[in-house]
This record gives C-alpha cells, structure tokens and sequence, in this order.
C-alpha cells in the first residue's frame, strides 16, 4: 500500500512510538494507584510526586486531590519520557500496524479491567502478598 | 420501483440542522444549569460539566469522520484535524475540570463522606474507575492529532496508518462515554 510514485515515504514507527507511550502511561497509573491502596507509607510515597500540582495538599471542605495528583505526575513523566524516547528510536523504522492496532487495544482493555477493583483487587493482594506487604 | 440510495434534499437537511441545533442547545443546558445550583462550588461544576458535554458532542460527531478514515476512504484530512485538535482541547478542559471538582469530592462532608457513608460501593468501585478512565480521552485524542498532523496528506496511501487514527479516535471517545455517564451518576447520586 506504500504510494511507490510518491516523494516521501512514511514510516509506522511513530504511530507505535505515540500509541505505546500512552499504554506505559496508563499502565504506570493503574500500577501506581494499586501500590497508593497498599500502605499508609506507599501513599504517601506516591502522593509526595504530586505536591507540585495546585490543589494535591489540603483538607476541609474545600478538599484536595491528595495521592490522585501522584499517580498523574508518574503518568505524565512516563507519557512524554518515553514517547521522547521511541519517537527518535523509530522514526526510521517501519513497524506492522495491523499487529500493533491488536496488541495495542487488547492492552488497553487489560489495564481498562485493572481499573475494576472487584478484578483487580485480588490479584493485587496476592502479588502484594509475594512481597510481604499485607 | 427500485431503492435507491437516499439523498437528502434541502427541506430535509433543514429539519435535520434544526434538530441537531436544538439537541445541542437542550443538552448543553443540562450542565449549564449547574453554574445557578444552590453550592459554594457552582462555578467549579458548572465549567467541569460544559466542557464535558462539549467534549462529548465533538468526540462523537468525530466517530463519524473516522468510520471513512477506517475503511480507507479518501477524508478531508484539513477539516478532520481540525476537528480533532479542538477534541484535544476539549478533552484537556474535562480532565482539568474534572482534577478542580474531584478536590471538593474528596473535602469535608464532600460527595465522597456522603456515599462512603450509605452506599459505598459507588465510590469503592465506580468512582476509583471513572477517576482513571477520565483521563484517558485526552492522551488518545492528542495521540490521533499528532498522527493526523505528523504524517500529513501523504497518509492518504497508507491504509494502515488511517485506520489506526480511525480507531484511536473511536477508542477515545467509548473512554469519554464511560467516564460521562459515570460522572452523571455520581453527579445525580451526590452533588458537590
């Protein structure tokens, strides 16, 4: 399908490069959150990221967005750090689209499900379980 | 007599415009109405609300333009990303409204003590989702405008590569719809 009378030819490797950076984010959010719910120390671990952001501090009736502001800043740091990354490693490259698209939604529907705590939950309680965090 | 395909004739593409004018006035009411809410958070749930919906009109009148990028028909690529550009910035409102409002949920007597303290699991299982799902749309969004805008006309020779803004573009908008009807239940259920 490549357009073999055109002047430029186009490279898959930053679509993959865009879309996979999205799926560590999304990944890094849902691992984050999980490790937040562990521990009263992991939450604070975790929220500590966030302390940049307007609003991530406070209690009242004003509230705050406490750990929540911690998870996005490790997401957000992954997104870009790593779309940086594959973008340059792949811009030359050519990369199967049809292959991707499938990996591509399955694992968005697998982190989607991570989200779902009656699912999620005790799979997390036993990889927890594996580190001795009860 | 043989059934053709239908076009639509002037009088018809009227009713439709009109209709479509006052869906879109009625709905955009619905959030609206939040701004004269009796809360010391109107203004905070009044624009989370606005530019959810606005997000929501836009994202799925784009699932209609991807539907052709996906079976690799020639597209108005100019207009599409345009199109799509506007999605991001509508999607990055929601999700920054939505952090603006989520710090009230989470206050003193807030949303969140109310639900905790009768039903639980609206909190416990549908609003740890929707807080997440919620912030997927944007990225996505950006993601397709960046394709759209990186690879420029020439796409128009790669299927693949079509297909795949296509389907991020869908895949966008059902997290949007996810995280909208969630935060109207939580909205109906408690308001800030």
């Amino acid at each position: 399908m490549q357009n073999e009378s055109g002047a430029q030819k186009l490279y898959s490797g930053p679509l993959v490069a865009a879309s996979l950076s999205l799926l560590l984010a999304f990944l890094t959010l849902m691992v984050s959150h999980h490790i937040s719910r562990l521990t009263k120390e992991l939450d604070k671990m975790v929220h500590a990221y966030g302390h940049w952001i307007p609003g991530s501090t406070g209690s009242g009736p004003d509230g705050s967005i406490g750990s929540y502001s911690g998870k996005e800043t490790l997401a957000l740091g992954v997104w870009l750090a790593s779309w940086l990354i594959f973008h340059f490693l792949w811009r030359k490259q050519d990369l199967s689209v049809r292959a991707w698209t499938r990996f591509f939604v399955t694992g968005l529907v697998l982190i989607t499900l991570g989200f779902f705590h009656p699912l999620s939950d005790p799979i997390v309680l036993f990889i927890a379980g594996l580190f001795g965090i009860h | 007599m043989q059934a053709g395909d239908y076009l639509h004739d002037h009088f018809g593409k009227t009713v439709i415009r009109i209709q479509v004018a006052i869906a879109f006035i009625l709905l955009l009411l619905l959030p609206a109405a939040n701004f004269f809410y009796p809360t010391d958070y109107s203004l905070k749930a009044g624009i989370h609300g606005v530019s959810a919906i606005l997000a929501i009109v836009v994202g799925t009148y784009l699932t209609h333009r991807a539907i052709p990028l996906i079976k690799g028909m020639q597209v108005r690529l100019e207009s599409l990303r345009h199109w799509v550009l506007a999605a991001t910035l509508l999607n990055l409102a929601g999700a920054v409204s939505g952090n603006w409002i989520y710090m009230r949920y989470r206050g003193q007597d807030g949303p969140r003590d109310w639900i905790l303290a009768r039903v639980p699991n609206f909190h416990n299982v549908l609003m740890e989702f929707k807080e997440f799902v919620s912030l997927f749309p944007f990225p996505l969004m950006l993601a397709a405008a960046f394709m759209l805008y990186y690879y420029g006309m020439p796409m128009q020779y790669r299927r693949d590569i079509g297909r795949f803004v296509g389907v991020t573009i869908l895949i966008s908008w059902s997290f949007l719809l996810l995280g909208f009807a969630a935060g109207l239940v939580l909205a109906k259920l408690r308001f800030v």
